[in-house]
């Protein structure tokens, strides 16, 4: 079985690590480029949203790649996104390819199980305990990492130092084959990342809390790599998403990710009264949390036409508002320029280095008056 | 009196004889926004993200030319409609229409927030709620329920019959749906050779006359009947879409079931699929009915896409091309 799956920013680590153990050949598609992007959007049906696009892209490649199974999860979600690989598949089978389908859905998890029944090792359930053990190990490491890396990188003395070692951090963790390799390839990426070069600042770095839609926000090829971007421009970033998150929501079992959903639910409920599929709560309780936190600003993400974020959209500037925080929000879609978007980047860092001196240096948002 | 003003837009389509009914019994007075017009729609979209549905930016344009018209304005809350064991929903707009009517449009009266989640949520339990924001007695609040509920099966009994909504309104309430009638004829005998061409889109996108330009009666010229989706049975709707993998959206449900029920039955000449520009589950359904739906020996199938700038020529272009493939189609039969 050669399989593949469509990016969202590290996920593939993991998620490879998964495959792989169920003795699946993995077939990993490039990173997403614009190349990935058009040849998405060609197939795909114009209104969609963006990340429907960028992951169709990602299938033809890796079909061109040699891939004979497509995986995806589905049916879980309110939003489009539930339907993502149901039409996706779809298109590609009446574009002329013919592969097979691992829809991961809540209904049907026996069949996804048994899936690999040919290619496990051994006994099939324990092949699944060990490519689960792996996965979740690798989705720790990864997470570690970055965070790391966010912290260091509006430090760094060199720029793109962080970044470097960041990625050869990352490799090392996609090449680990058993959890013991992972643990040391972890210590490793993190110690590289410790040594990267600082340099004294007068001031401590502008703080950001970006947030908005899963992909937007994780997907460096979506946002023109945001994170890196501020980072070099000496501006802290906390993404209030993960990758990590994103894999053990669904499986509700780490206990601090499935509070804080409900934390999030609460806070948002008086400006969003109910559920909306995606990830509002996050966005609407993380611009709460920024301006308590005492961030200097928000930057919301979200593709062009996005329902949830498009809601957010309309309400953020009453919290903006009420708790005198900046936001940010940038609408992507694959005609998005990448000037456009650094343009604003920089004016909203100047807008906040001003902010911040007009409050005379660092303050929290109570202390500052709203508006 | 308190006057509440409903806008004419979104679940308007679907509800309104029951709400109206519902705020009269309680004591309101009921004003209805205008029929569509390009200053509304101009207002709604300059109050409106770029990048929301066409049928969101008219609510907010309806909504606003209220402003001076009603001491309240009634927003639903549409949130679930299908009771049943599985998860469905409407659109993540319909269930946050009042969050963002409170987020972008200012100066606006009061609002009156009426929420229908049926899965979670008795009607009754909404209507009580409404009740107690107007102050009016429990009894008969339940009386008003009770007669709108009446009202209602009424409204879709005619809906059944084939009666586009403000016809069937006209036929329900007393005072109609409070507009000049401007019910297209749907007689189409005095063309020689008239076809059927079944219309499947949301009420609030079909029959909006300003934004559809006219669908209905523009197909009617042509010689061709309009069959709307609205007389397509729920059970001949749940037969159909049993056959496909599950939706959880429920009115997209409707559109997959209608389209698959249209585009099997041999009588119907052609399908019209009407979406709305940037919206969401459309762009999906669309997709499934044209790839999972429609089978060869289907009757034509096209899309047509509405938004605020497509203009009358455009549509009337579209409209006109499509009954000259069928009839030519149908020649060469
Ligand atoms: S959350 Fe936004 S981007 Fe994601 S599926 Fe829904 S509409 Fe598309
Ligand atoms: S279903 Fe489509 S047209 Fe209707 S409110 Fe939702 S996005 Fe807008």
């Amino acid at each position: 079985m050669r399989v593949s799956f469509p990016h969202m920013g590290n996920s593939y680590i993991p998620l490879s690590a998964l495959l792989s153990n169920l003795g699946a050949e993995v077939v990993l598609p490039p990173r997403p480029t614009s190349r990935t992007i058009d040849l998405g959007a060609l197939h795909a049906p114009e209104f969609v949203c963006l990340p429907f696009k960028v992951n169709l892209g990602d299938n033809l490649r890796a079909l061109e790649m040699g891939a004979d199974t497509l995986a995806m999860v589905s049916g879980m979600w309110a939003c489009r996104f539930g339907y993502y690989g149901r039409v996706q598949h779809q298109i590609l089978r009446d574009a002329g390819f013919t592969f097979d389908s691992i829809l991961l859905g809540r209904d049907d998890l026996g069949s996804v199980f048994r899936k690999f029944r040919n290619t496990a090792d051994g006994n099939l359930a324990a092949a699944w305990l060990r490519a689960f053990r792996v996965f979740r190990r690798k989705a720790a490491a990864v997470d570690a990492i970055e965070r790391e890396a966010r912290a260091k990188r509006p430090l760094e003395r060199d720029r793109g130092a962080t970044s470097n070692a960041l990625e050869a951090g990352l490799s090392q963790v996609h090449r680990a084959r058993d959890t013991r390799e992972v643990d040391t390839s972890l210590a490793e990426g993190l110690e590289a990342l410790r040594s990267v070069e600082t340099d004294e600042r007068d001031e401590p770095p502008l703080q950001v809390t970006v947030l908005g839609e899963i992909f937007a926000v994780l997907e460096p090829s979506l946002n023109f790599d945001i994170e890196r971007t501020l980072g070099e421009s000496g501006v802290a970033t906390h993404p209030v998403l993960s990758v990590y998150r994103w894999l053990m929501r669904p499986l509700k079992m780490d206990l601090g990710i499935t509070l804080d959903e409900l934390r999030a639910r609460r806070a948002t409920r008086p400006y969003i009264a109910y559920v909306l599929g995606g990830e509002e709560h996050q966005t609407i309780s993380g611009t709460i949390n920024a301006a308590r936190k005492g961030h200097d600003g928000v930057i919301h993400l979200y593709p062009f036409t996005c329902m949830p974020e498009n809601i957010c959209r309309t309400v953020l500037p009453r919290i903006e508002e009420e708790y005198g925080i900046p936001v940010l929000n940038i609408c992507l879609d694959e005609h998005a320029s990448p000037t456009g978007v650094s343009t604003r980047l920089e004016a909203f860092i100047d807008l906040m280095r001003q902010r911040r001196k007009s409050a005379g240096g660092r303050s929290t948002s109570l202390e500052r008056s709203p508006g | 009196m308190v006057k509440v003003g409903v806008p004419r837009a979104l679940s308007y389509y679907r509800y309104f004889p029951m709400w109206k009914t519902m705020l009269e019994g309680m004591g309101a007075q009921v004003v209805v926004s205008e029929p569509t017009g390009r200053v509304l729609l101009e207002e709604g979209v300059r109050h409106c993200l770029d990048d929301i549905c066409v049928p969101v930016k008219l609510f907010f344009g309806h909504a606003l030319s209220l402003k001076d018209k009603a001491d309240a304005i009634f927003v639903s809350r549409v949130v679930s409609v299908e009771k049943g064991d599985s998860d469905t929903y409407t659109c993540p707009k319909l269930i946050g229409l009042p969050d963002m009517v409170k987020g972008s449009l200012d100066g606006l009266p009061p609002m009156l927030e009426f929420v229908m989640d049926v899965q979670n949520r008795s009607l009754k339990a909404s209507v009580k709620s409404l009740a107690a924001t107007l102050g009016v007695p429990p009894s008969s609040a339940k009386n008003a329920f009770e007669s709108s509920l009446e009202v209602q099966a009424r409204y879709e009994s005619e809906l059944l019959r084939g009666l586009a909504p403000g016809a069937a309104m006209s036929k329900v309430l007393p005072d109609g749906n409070g507009s000049r009638g401007s019910e297209e004829a749907r007689d189409t005998s005095f063309h020689r050779d008239p076809l059927s061409i079944a219309l499947v889109g949301h009420d609030y996108l079909v029959h909006d006359s300003f934004i559809s330009h006219d669908l209905p009666s523009r197909l009617n010229k042509l010689g061709a009947k309009a069959v709307l989706m609205s007389e397509v049975p729920d059970s001949v709707i749940e037969k159909e879409t049993a056959r496909y993998p599950e939706i959880s959206w429920s009115y997209e449900k409707e559109l997959l079931g209608a389209a698959s029920h249209f585009l099997g039955r041999p009588d119907i000449d052609g399908v019209m699929m009407v979406i709305g520009f940037a919206c969401g589950p459309d762009s999906i359904i669309a997709e499934i009915i044209a790839r999972e739906v429609r089978r060869p020996e289907s009757p034509p199938l096209t899309t047509l896409v509405l938004d605020e700038h497509t203009g009358q020529a455009g549509v009337a272009t579209r409209v006109e091309a499509f009954v000259e493939l069928i009839r030519r189609s149908r020649n060469k039969r």
